[in-house]
């Protein structure tokens, strides 16, 4: 009797928790779901779909989530109700912590978007072992891909957290074929001019965007909506989701228009 | 704490294997017990869990204080990189475990629902106790220790006849990280079934 009482509290117990990790070893966990990997890869699928007869298009790009779930949610059901933007770019710091859990979190949410998106790692990301897990859940830190003879080119430019300078080679090299494409788009976390880079990365950075005629450089980081518009290469650093805010960018055939949407 | 584990495990099974109905063995664990009374550093159960954020297996020992109100715990904790997909985890882990009440459900058997936290400490997958000189003042806050919380049920079953254990305890418990904590109370998004996992454990009164 007794062993029949135990073994139903047991159940109840094991009914009552239905977790969605049913059991959790450690934060510093960087096993990814069979389902949850390569991301990148599979949006990438997903955007090679989508045919333009024009070309413009629209593109939102939002940044520095962390644990703001409420406003990260309500901005992309924003995104969702508008059908001109094809696709979305994440700036990084889409976690705090950069454990397993924030990770899937993010993912959770993304997964109610109804398009295809994109993402770079930020300086937040790399702690403990997010990069580890960026790398199965996502895929590579620096890679590009074209959409309507437009270049998007992503990259890792952190510094503390990796010990290291960002790969400025690959990103030159990556972006040496720019006369191929109408525009050529840049996404990186940390803008130029923010607190990572030395005065010497800044300028390394922006030598390399003008070289290559960048069109625009994306940032994330600062928290805070800064556009700085230039007949050569402009920067935006997009606003965190904290504040329920995002940008637009619309691209027409030579040109383009940031815009910024505060909910 | 390992190499204390590993010797008191040895001088249990050592006592069992030469225990069964000799009478000068139970003088031993007579003497074993008046030298358990005598020193306070001489734990009152060993245990063993499985998850719950502090190790796929944690072993150690404990106290139990003021009759068991208070269970206060030392753990190491493992997880091997084939599970954890990273470098190889080791954590050090304070645990306290407070039975609400206890309630006979049987022959020396009973139930107590228990809550209680642990605080863990990591220092081997990028996490820091102190934070790179790299990083200007504030930028961080540490990453190598973690709280959890957790609530559940523990049954206790006394052993009459063993000359080795005195009892033991079965828990099942439901817990969760402090932050994934605050994250489910301060955001809609975040539903209890995101942020909380399961453990289970023995502890062996000796």
């Amino acid at each position: 009797m007794n062993f029949l009482k135990i073994t139903l509290l047991f159940a109840i117990t094991l009914t009552f928790t239905n977790c969605d990790n049913f059991f959790e070893y450690s934060v510093y966990e960087a096993s990814v779901k069979t389902e949850q990997k390569n991301t990148t890869a599979k949006n990438l699928k997903l955007l090679e779909k989508i045919k333009l007869e024009s070309q413009d298009f629209k593109f939102a790009f939002i940044t520095d989530s962390h644990y703001f779930y409420d406003n990260f949610r309500k901005v992309i059901e924003d995104i969702n109700k508008n059908d001109e933007i094809l696709f979305v770019i994440v700036g990084g710091d889409m976690t705090e912590q950069a454990v397993i859990k924030e990770y899937e979190l993010f993912y959770n949410i993304m997964k109610n978007l109804d398009k295809p998106y994109l993402t770079v790692i930020g300086n937040h990301d790399h702690k403990s072992n997010g990069a580890n897990i960026y790398k199965k859940m996502f895929g590579d830190y620096n890679y590009s891909f074209e959409f309507n003879n437009n270049k998007f080119v992503l990259f890792d430019d952190t510094v503390w957290e990796r010990k290291g300078e960002p790969d400025f080679n690959w990103l030159s090299n990556e972006l040496s074929n720019h006369s191929d494409y109408k525009q050529v788009f840049t996404i990186a976390h940390i803008p130029p001019y923010g607190d990572q880079f030395t005065r010497d990365l800044e300028q390394e950075y922006i030598g390399i965007m003008e070289a290559n005629n960048v069109t625009l450089s994306i940032h994330g980081h600062r928290h805070k909506f800064i556009y700085d518009k230039s007949p050569s290469v402009s920067y935006l650093t997009g606003p965190t989701l904290k504040d329920a805010a995002y940008c637009i960018v619309e691209v027409k055939s030579d040109s383009f228009e940031v815009i910024l949407i505060e909910l | 704490m390992k190499k204390i584990f590993i010797i008191i495990f040895t001088i249990l099974f050592f006592v069992n294997s030469f225990a069964q109905e000799d009478i000068l063995i139970k003088d031993i664990t007579k003497a074993r017990e008046v030298e358990n009374q005598s020193h306070w550093y001489v734990p009152d159960y060993v245990k063993i869990q499985f998850a719950g954020n502090i190790g796929l297996i944690s072993v150690g020992i404990g106290y139990d204080f003021f009759d068991s109100i208070w269970l206060s715990e030392l753990l190491y904790g493992f997880v091997p990189a084939s599970v954890s997909e990273a470098k190889q985890i080791h954590l050090i882990t304070s645990k306290n475990t407070f039975p609400i009440l206890t309630r006979a459900i049987g022959k020396n058997l009973t139930i107590s629902p228990i809550v209680g936290f642990t605080a863990t400490l990591e220092t081997g997958n990028n996490s820091f106790l102190k934070i790179p000189d790299v990083f200007p003042g504030g930028y961080y806050i540490t990453n190598a220790i973690h709280f959890t919380l957790f609530t559940g049920a523990s049954f206790h079953k006394e052993f009459t006849n063993s000359t080795i254990f005195k009892g033991a305890d079965l828990y099942f418990e439901v817990g969760t990280i402090d932050t994934y904590l605050w994250y489910a109370i301060t955001a809609k998004e975040i539903g209890v079934n995101d942020i909380f996992s399961s453990s289970v454990g023995i502890n062996l009164y000796i």
